[in-house]
This record gives structure tokens, C-alpha cells and sequence, in this order.
């Protein structure tokens, strides 16, 4: 027998204005290795927060923090005002988790999986478990031990996403879906926003955080160097400039805001940080053809913190 | 560019041998460590005979008592020349030696192929400079090697412990013995290769692979049982190796089946191997099913629908041991009544009775063993469990860490009880069949004795996982082999020798022998659970920490 959730508990949970997740100097070490330091996070409920960070920067490390997996070796984090660490039973009851790669037991079938966690979990909505086997097109008949990376990632994302709890913690979740998938992953997040669900979205898949997050978070190093929105990390990144000059191009690079110069013929590609007037005033000299100018996408501005190596600069 | 070319030939020779070289690094280690076990155990049966039975009345009584006893042949295989330092070195340690080297020998093969094969790797070396075929005869070799690692302690010490003036074997016949014994592991490493290749996963394989080990058992177990079913032994691969008469005649004719055995099952597997798909298999399989959600409604009732299999398996091993012993217990009495090592052995442990009461009581010691390490399994199981990541399936949800390991430790606990009461009960059931004349409250303290030292291992168990998970199996089953190597050695120390107090079995008296030991039971039970309290508050504060 199943234990649907009263739709009450799962409904209507935008309003509540409490915070989800608080963190205070949340540190973890192994050894002389710092995996995360005191990271001061704050992420109100109702908020889709993007993590990002390259492999190592220490997004699992405060998820698992979060989650109780593991000791802090200092500071606090919270869940729903509950200490996530000292009492992670209570925290449980409101978070449901997906890690990147789902290990299951191989002998049981996926209806018999999703049915223990949700018995585990506590509760759970049926009509909204079948919903998602449907929209992930997911056979729940076989054992887990026959299905591919990708099939035991659905498992586990119906596993979470039918439980309506309150905060969602994914980290890298659509790791092994395929591009239908991420669609149908995408669509349950939507209306995990709209109904008010609070979503974790630890990522380093910038196209997915850009099409579903409200807010970044961007970690380097087990350090946290921004958060905002994406539109406030927009302004943190030069624009993308790109001229055809009726003249050989200038030489800009000694131009006040301008850097990664690359000019070839008559052909000019540059970034700049800041006013564009300088810039400008150089390339009308020489005179115009073309000239266009691009906000930096996510992945630009990932890069401008990281470096195109992923070992940063910023 | 001569030498740019010599370096290229060399890496890919290499190359093409990475997968036997591997297979054999990781199949001689273990096998090195199980030979030296093997050989020592052939060389300490030879060496304590003429101990154990100082008389030419005591031998004589011994060949008697056995000679004819059915019962005694189908556990262990025909008793021949028992009046001998080499027939009771074949009659004490061959069938021991020849089941755990099969054991060992399905086990190794199952993990080096079909478990790589299950855990991704074996893709990794196939995108290399090889082929399925290829791959699967390099790892044939490798395997070879490992039997080779088994062999050479094996014969060693056989060969060293013949050569005391007081055994006198000579080398000939204890080489003979040497390759007899470890051809179990050898026919078994083929029979786990061949296996391995046709079954859906490694658990599935080594399913398969106990179930011919305990076909072959029962069916020489039958031959052995009367002369008129003799025959029978040809149809079993350990009735080969009774048939090779190691020690007491050495046949070798029936090196040509078990021969044959391994080339055509090693040769039949490599072909399988070369023309199967990758993550195939060659038996029916049934991957999809209606949910069956018995026991799945929490983290005990999922702890039960795991643990099941085990725990029933072990029951039914100690209550079939208990059965068994108790039926020959009348018999064995007769024979070790005057056996002066066996009256050390008794006295040692604090008893004093001699007959079925001093056999079974001795038994029960072994019984203990039995339970410590079928709670070590469940140790074990609990950090697989982590290791592997299903934990925290559960952990992530509103389930309290205390709870889970409270329910698994319970599991391991209920195992412990019921197994070693039910062996109590079934071996009373045995001697009460053979009028043994020991009663049903004797056995079942019997029983109830061996629960302590279960608990005690089981608790230090809990504290390892709670604090060294990394380490905890092999701390807890270290506990275990250490203390059946003290008691195996005991024989050696004075009575009053500080190691003999940390074996946990040197603590278990010879029920029904002697007296239960109750101070000693009950330290062993407190010490058990304040470990295994202090394991569960452990494990509550650490790191959950993967393979």
C-alpha cells in the first residue's frame, strides 16, 4: 500500500518566506586538504540556487554536509532552521536528495525501490510517482541491476521528485540522461518552483543552472567567490566585442577595460570590462564596417571566474 | 629509430599480458597466504599423531573404531590404514584441505572475471590491445598461476613435515598428496571460470558454483557410504581426488578426469567468452518481474529481506553440523577414549570427561568458531553495504543512524542465538538416535555456551565499523582467525601463557565436558555489547566513508 501525501502538506508552499538552507562558516577538512571553507550561504525558500563549480571545488562536500553525511570540521548549516548536523532525522523529513550517480540494490526491480524509499521517506504522492514514471519514460518492472546509468538516474529522480518534499537537493542530476530527459528533468523543476519546493541545483552543466535557476553560487577551490543573480553576474563579466574595421586593426590592448585582444586583418575580437567609449573611440579612427557586442553567456562568465583550463584566474 | 621500434614491440608484449599479469598478481597473494594455511594444517595433523595417539593400542583402537563407521567415511571418505601417520594425515585434513581449497578456488575466479565483468573494469582492459577471447585465456593463465601460489607452500610444508624422523613420509608420496589436495582448488578455479561466463552476475556464478561443490560432496558422500556404491566417486570431482588414494596408495589415474576437467571447462570458457556480448549471459534470466514488496516497508524489514539468505544458510549449516556430529558423537567417543592429545585438548579448556562428551564438547568449541564467523559475515555485509553506497540511500532519508546499525547488529545477534541453540538441539537429536547418553539440557548449554564469544566478536565488530570502517572486516575476522590459531597452537604454550587469554575460543568451556564457564561467559557478553554500544555511538558521529 502506498502513503499518498495530503495534498495540503505538498501544496501552496510559496509564502512561506523561511529560509532553507543557512550556512555559517561551514568548513571541511581532510587533513591539510581544505575541501570547503567557511562557506556563508543563504538560500530563501521557494529559490532555485544554481551551485556551480569545476570537479573538486566542493559542491558535493556541502551537499553531503547538508545532508549529515559527513562532519563539519567547523561552523553550522541549517535546514529549515533545523541543525542539519546535530539532527539530521528531523532535517530528512523535509529534503529529498539526488546524487549524480544513483548505487542501489541490484536485486530489487524499480517498482520495488521506488516503493521502499517512499516508505522510508516517510511519504510520498503516487499519483504524481506514475506521472513522472510516465514523463521519463522509465519501466519500473525490471531490476535495477539490468538498467543503464541513465535508467537508474530516473529511479532515483522519481524516487526524490515524488516525495514533494520542501527542499530539493540535486547534485548533478542529469548526469547519464539523455536530451529528452534533461527536458522531462527541466519541466519537473518548473513546477517544483511553482509549488514552492526550494531546489539545490549542484551543476556544472551551465546550459541547465542558466534555463532553471534563480539565483548562482559559484565555489572555487572549497571557497565560495559569488552569488547572485544572473543577471547581477552578468555585470561582473566583460562584453563580448567583435569589429570589421575598413583598416588593419588597431592596436587596443594598452585601451582602459580592454583585454583578450585578438585581431587578425581588418578583423577585431576583444572583451571589455567597464565603458565602452575608450574602445570605441580607437575603432572609429580607423572606422567601423561592423561592429557587434554580446552579453557573456553562463558558460562566459563561468570562465571568466575559472579560466578556459578550469584551474581560475578571478 | 631501431630502438624506437624494440620499445614499441616490448610495450605491446606488454601489453598483450597486462591482464595475466594482473589476474595472476591478485590470484597468487591470497592463494600464497591459503597454501601456507593448507600445508600447515597437513604438516600439524601428521606431526600431532604420534602425540595424540602415543600407543600402538591407542592407533589400533582408533583403525578399529573407524575403519568400519559408515557414518565417519561419508563425512570424511574412505578411512584407510588410519594405524598410520599417513593415513590419519589423509583421513584429517584432506576433505578440509580439498573443501576450502574449492571454496577458494570458485571464489577467486568468479571475483578475477565475472566481478571485473560486473564492476565495469573488465571494459577498461577490453578496450586495450586485446579481445574478449584474448582477455579471458590471459586471465586462464593468471588463474593457473594462482593455483601454482596455492601449490607451492602446500607441498613445502607437506614435504618438510614428511621428512621428521616421527612422520616419515617420504617426498614422493607427500608431493602426490600436495597435488591431490590443491587439484580441488584447480578443478574449482575452472568450474568458477566456465561458470562465470554462462550466469548473469558473480552472485549468480558462485550460487552455481556451491551448488555443483555440494552436488559433488553428497554424491561421493553416497559412494562413500557403502562399498556397493563405490562407482559412484568417478562421478564426482572430489571422488576423483579420493580416488587418487593420496598417502594411502597413491592411484593416479584419476589425475586423467580432473585433467581433463580443467582443459576443457578452462578452453570451453575462453570460447564463451570470445563469442558472447559483453554483460551477456548464457542462462535464462528473468530481468523483469511484479513487484514483490514483502518485507520492503523500512529500513528493518529491508535489513531482514538482505540479510535472509545468510542468515538462513548459516542456521541451517550449524543445525545440519549439529546433527551430524551428534550422530557419529557415540562412535568418536569410543575411538578417542585413551587419545592422550585429545585428553590435553579437554584439559586445557578446563573439562575433564572423555568419551562422547569429551568429542562433542570439542565440537562445540569448533561450533564457536563457526558462529563468530558467521557474525564477522554480518560485519561484513554491513560495510559492503556503505561501502557500495545502498546505505546512504537510507541515510539521506528520515532514518537515524543508531536505528539502522541497531537493527543490523539485532539481525547478527538473532543469528548467533538461534544458530547456536538450534546446533545444541540438533546434535541432542543425533546422539539421542546413537544412545550416546548425554541429555538434552547438556547440549542445550551446549548450544547457549558458544553465544558468548559470538557476541564478544560481534561487538568488537560494531566498534571497528564505528570507528576503522576501512578496517573493520579484516579486524573482525583477524579476531576470529587469531584465536583459531592460538587454540590450534595451544598445544605449545604452558597452561598459564598470557597469549593463550586472547583467543576468544580458549574462553569457551568444553561443554558438555565440563561446566559451563559462566564468569568468562558473561565478561565475554558484557565486553561484547559495551563494544557494540560504543560502535553504534561511533559510527552516529563519523564520516559515512566509501569503498
Amino acid at each position: 500500500m502506498d502513503a499518498p501525501v495530503p495534498r495540503e502538506k505538498w501544496r501552496g508552499l510559496r509564502g512561506n518566506m523561511a529560509t532553507a538552507i543557512r550556512t555559517q562558516d561551514l568548513s571541511k577538512s581532510y587533513g591539510s586538504t581544505d575541501a570547503l571553507v567557511s562557506l556563508d550561504l543563504e538560500v530563501p525558500s521557494g529559490e532555485v540556487l544554481g551551485y556551480l563549480g569545476p570537479n573538486g571545488a566542493g559542491k558535493t562536500t556541502t551537499i553531503r554536509l547538508l545532508l549529515g553525511l559527513i562532519n563539519a570540521t567547523g561552523g553550522r548549516a541549517e535546514i529549515f532552521g533545523v541543525d542539519a548536523q546535530a539532527d539530521p532525522v528531523k532535517a530528512h523529513r523535509r529534503v529529498a536528495y539526488v546524487p549524480g550517480e544513483a548505487s542501489l540494490w541490484p536485486s530489487l526491480t524499480g517498482a520495488e525501490t521506488l516503493h521502499l524509499l517512499g516508505r522510508v521517506q516517510g511519504s510520498f504522492d503516487p499519483t504524481y510517482r506514475d506521472l513522472l514514471i510516465e514523463r521519463f519514460a522509465f519501466d519500473p518492472s525490471n531490476k535495477v541491476r539490468t538498467y543503464s546509468k541513465g535508467n537508474r538516474q530516473k529511479l532515483i529522480l522519481i524516487a526524490a521528485l515524488m516525495s514533494r518534499a520542501e527542499l530539493l537537493l540535486l547534485d548533478e542530476p542529469t548526469s547519464g540522461l539523455d536530451p529528452l530527459m534533461e527536458r522531462a528533468f527541466r519541466e519537473s523543476v518548473d513546477e517544483a518552483r511553482e509549488n514552492g519546493q526550494t531546489i539545490f541545483l549542484s551543476s556544472h552543466v551551465l546550459s541547465e543552472v542558466e534555463a532553471v535557476c534563480d539565483r548562482v553560487a559559484i565555489l572555487r577551490a572549497g571557497r565560495l567567490v559569488d552569488v547572485g543573480s544572473l543577471a547581477e553576474m552578468r555585470h561582473l563579466s566583460a562584453l563580448q566585442v567583435e569589429a570589421e574595421l575598413d583598416g588593419p586593426a588597431p592596436d587596443v590592448s594598452g585601451v582602459p577595460g580592454v583585454k583578450a585582444v585578438d585581431a587578425e586583418g581588418n578583423r577585431l575580437r576583444c572583451q571589455v570590462t567597464g565603458p565602452t567609449e575608450p574602445l570605441l573611440e580607437v575603432l572609429v579612427r580607423v572606422g567601423v564596417r561592423h561592429l557587434t557586442s554580446t552579453e557573456p553567456s553562463l558558460e562566459e562568465l563561468f570562465l571568466a571566474h575559472y579560466g578556459a583550463d578550469g584551474e581560475g584566474r578571478g | 629509430m631501431a630502438e624506437a621500434t624494440a620499445s614499441r614491440t616490448e610495450a605491446g608484449r606488454r601489453a598483450g599480458s597486462v591482464v595475466a599479469r594482473t589476474t595472476a598478481r591478485r590470484a597468487s597473494v591470497p592463494g600464497f597466504l591459503w597454501g601456507i594455511v593448507f600445508g600447515g594444517t597437513i604438516a600439524s595433523s601428521a606431526a600431532t599423531y604420534a602425540t595424540t595417539f602415543p600407543t600402538e593400542a591407542a592407533r589400533e583402537r582408533l583403525a578399529v573404531t573407524f575403519g568400519g563407521n559408515a557414518a565417519w567415511s561419508a563425512l570424511f571418505g574412505p578411512l584407510r590404514n588410519l594405524d598410520t601417520v599417513p593415513g590419519y594425515t589423509a583421513y584429517k585434513s584432506m576433505m578440509f584441505v580439498v573443501l576450502l581449497g574449492a571454496i577458494w578456488g570458485f571464489l577467486i575466479a568468479t571475483k578475477l572475471l565475472r566481478g571485473e565483468e560486473d564492476a565495469g573494469r573488465w571494459e577498461l582492459l577490453l578496450s586495450g590491445r586485446t579481445t574478449r577471447g584474448h582477455a579471458a585465456a590471459q586471465a586462464a593463465i593468471g588463474l593457473g598461476v594462482g593455483v601454482l601460489a596455492v601449490w607451492v607452500p602446500t607441498a613445502l610444508l607437506t614435504v618438510g613435515a614428511g621428512a621428521s624422523a616421527k612422520v616419515g613420509i617420504d617426498a614422493g608420496a607427500a608431493l602426490f598428496f600436495a597435488t591431490a589436495v590443491v587439484s580441488a582448488a584447480a578443478m574449482f578455479v575452472a568450474i568458477g571460470l566456465f561458470v562465470g561466463e554462462l550466469a548473469e552476475t558473480r552472485h549468480d556464478a558462485n550460487l552455481v558454483c556451491a551448488a555443483v561443490l555440494a552436488g559433488s560432496y553428497l554424491v561421493r558422500m553416497a559412494a562413500d557410504s557403502a562399498p556397493s556404491l563405490g562407482w559412484l566417486r568417478w562421478l564426482s570431482p572430489i571422488g576423483w581426488i579420493e580416488e587418487l588414494q593420496p598417502l594411502t596408495g597413491s592411484k593416479p589415474l584419476a589425475f586423467v578426469p580432473i585433467a581433463s576437467l580443467i582443459v576443457v571447462l578452462s578452453v570451453a570458457a575462453v570460447r564463451v567468452a570470445a563469442s558472447r556480448d559483453l554483460g551477456s549471459s548464457a542462462f535464462a534470466i528473468r530481468p523483469r518481474r511484479r513487484p514483490r514488496t514483502f518485507l520492503l516497508g523500512g529500513q528493518a524489514g529491508l535489513t531482514l529481506r538482505l540479510t535472509r539468505t545468510a542468515v538462513i544458510a548459516w542456521i541451517a549449516a550449524l543445525v545440519l553440523s549439529g546433527l551430524v556430529f551428534g550422530l557419529v558423537a557415540q562412535a568418536a567417543g569410543t575411538a578417542i577414549r585413551g587419545a592422550a592429545g585429545l585428553e590435553d585438548a579437554i584439559a586445557r579448556l578446563g573439562g575433564s570427561s572423555n568419551g562422547s562428551a569429551a568429542y562433542l564438547g570439542l565440537v562445540f568449541v569448533v561450533a564457536a568458531g563457526l558462529v563468530a564467523i558467521a557474525v564477522s559475515g554480518q560485519i561484513a555485509a554491513m560495510r559492503n553495504e556503505e561501502a557500495s553506497g545502498h546505505l546512504e540511500n537510507l541515510l539521506v532519508r528520515p532514518v537515524a543512524r543508531r536505528s539502522w546499525l541497531g537493527v543490523r547488529l539485532a539481525v547478527a545477534l538473532g543469528l548467533a542465538i538461534v544458530a547456536s541453540v538450534l546446533a545444541g538441539v540438533a546434535a541432542w537429536v543425533g546422539a539421542a538416535t546413537q544412545s550416546a547418553g548425554i541429555g538434552f539440557g547438556d547440549l542445550l548449554k551446549a548450544g547457549v555456551n558458544v553465544i558468548p564469544p559470538g557476541v564478544f566478536v560481534l561487538g568488537l565488530g560494531a566498534l571497528a565499523f564505528g570507528l576503522l570502517p576501512r578496517a573493520a572486516i579484516a579486524i573482525t575476522y583477524g579476531i576470529v582467525v587469531w584465536s583459531c590459531a592460538v587454540e590450534t597452537l595451544s598445544a605449545v604454550f604452558n597452561s598459564d601463557h598470557w597469549l593463550r587469554d586472547t583467543s576468544v575460543l580458549l574462553h569457551v568451556a568444553p561443554v558438555p565436558a565440563a561446566q559451563a564457564n559462566v564468569g568468562a561467559s558473561l565478561w565475554l557478553l558484557g565486553l561484547g555489547l559495551l563494544a557494540a554500544v560504543l560502535g553504534v555511538v561511533a559510527f552516529s558521529r563519523r564520516d559515512v566513508v566509501g569503498a
